[in-house]
């Protein structure tokens, strides 16, 4: 009966990374491909969360577009009017708790807004930002 | 036999400890974006298309992991409009399609825009709706799958009558 009880939750702590974690994974990566990088900026990223591009549907867009420039607030998703919960984990504190959704919003709204994903010191960088708000 | 009996009773309860069936991963991955569509909105075909075009959904990058996936497309497809009997709306709304074509958006079928057409274009694009994607900011009760006309308040459109 132990065994099978670990056999259940190896898994889960082996795939539940902390945040912590995956911010040392995308600094050791940035590291990796820049050996000048210091660590990421809360400065650069507000930078890249505010900047307009032209974005999903050819449409001129920033992070902010969608989740404001108070990270605090609610935002909502300007192309289908849903709602968006605070990204400000001192607003919200189920945020940045699951890496698995984390990873997913970053692909995503990278995509959305710059059209390609974001490199490891952008993807930091923004975290950042957002854990500072 | 006895241990064995008990090993497959923890591994089923193990399982579903973990495991979310599709209808609330449905509403979770993709009532993350938008709102939840009713599944019998569309026959499977459609939404054997949306889910296998999920890198592009409409200019984003909806993928999922193939778990998940798996478990959304069985759910969406096991209640879709043509794989069980529906009544009202949904029912005109699968009616109207075409057998030759493979709808996308609910707002692409016949019924759906003969329904619409007269509503004013900046009733759509104001603020409080933004688009036809967002059924519930004039139909009322959408999420509860009540599309009647008693139920529909356009914003800023108070005297509103088809």
């Amino acid at each position: 009966m132990k065994k099978i009880l670990i056999l259940f939750i190896i898994p889960v702590i082996l795939f539940s990374m902390s945040l912590e974690e995956y911010l040392q994974n995308l600094q050791n990566q940035a590291k990796k491909t820049d050996s000048s990088f210091k660590g990421f900026s809360a400065k650069r990223g507000e930078k890249i969360f505010s900047t307009y591009r032209i974005g999903k549907r050819g449409k001129k867009i920033a992070c902010i577009s969608c989740h404001t420039s108070n990270l605090r607030n609610q935002g909502e998703n300007i192309f289908t009017g849903k709602k968006i919960a605070p990204l400000s984990p001192k607003a919200n504190p189920k945020r940045l708790t699951d890496i698995k959704k984390v990873k997913k919003w970053l692909r995503r709204n990278f995509k959305d807004v710059y059209k390609r994903e974001g490199t490891p010191q952008e993807k930091g960088d923004v975290l950042l930002y957002i854990l500072d708000q | 036999m006895k241990r064995a009996i008990y090993i497959a009773l923890a591994v089923m309860l193990g399982g579903f400890a973990f495991a979310q069936d599709g209808k609330t991963l449905y509403q979770q991955e993709c009532g993350a974006c938008h709102m939840v569509y009713q599944p019998q909105f569309l026959p499977k075909r459609s939404w054997q298309k949306i889910m296998q075009t999920l890198q592009d959904h409409f200019g984003s990058d909806a993928s999922l992991d193939s778990a998940d996936k798996e478990k959304i497309t069985k759910y969406l497809l096991a209640n879709s409009g043509d794989s069980k009997r529906v009544l009202g709306e949904f029912r005109e709304i699968i009616q109207s399609i075409p057998p030759t074509q493979t709808p996308l958006r609910i707002s692409e079928t016949p019924y759906f825009k003969k329904e619409h057409r007269k509503i004013p274009r900046k009733a759509i694009t104001q603020k409080e709706v933004r688009s036809f994607a967002n059924c519930n900011a004039c139909h009322t009760k959408a999420q509860q799958g009540d599309f009647s006309e008693r139920t529909l308040a356009i914003p800023n459109y108070p005297n509103w009558e088809d």
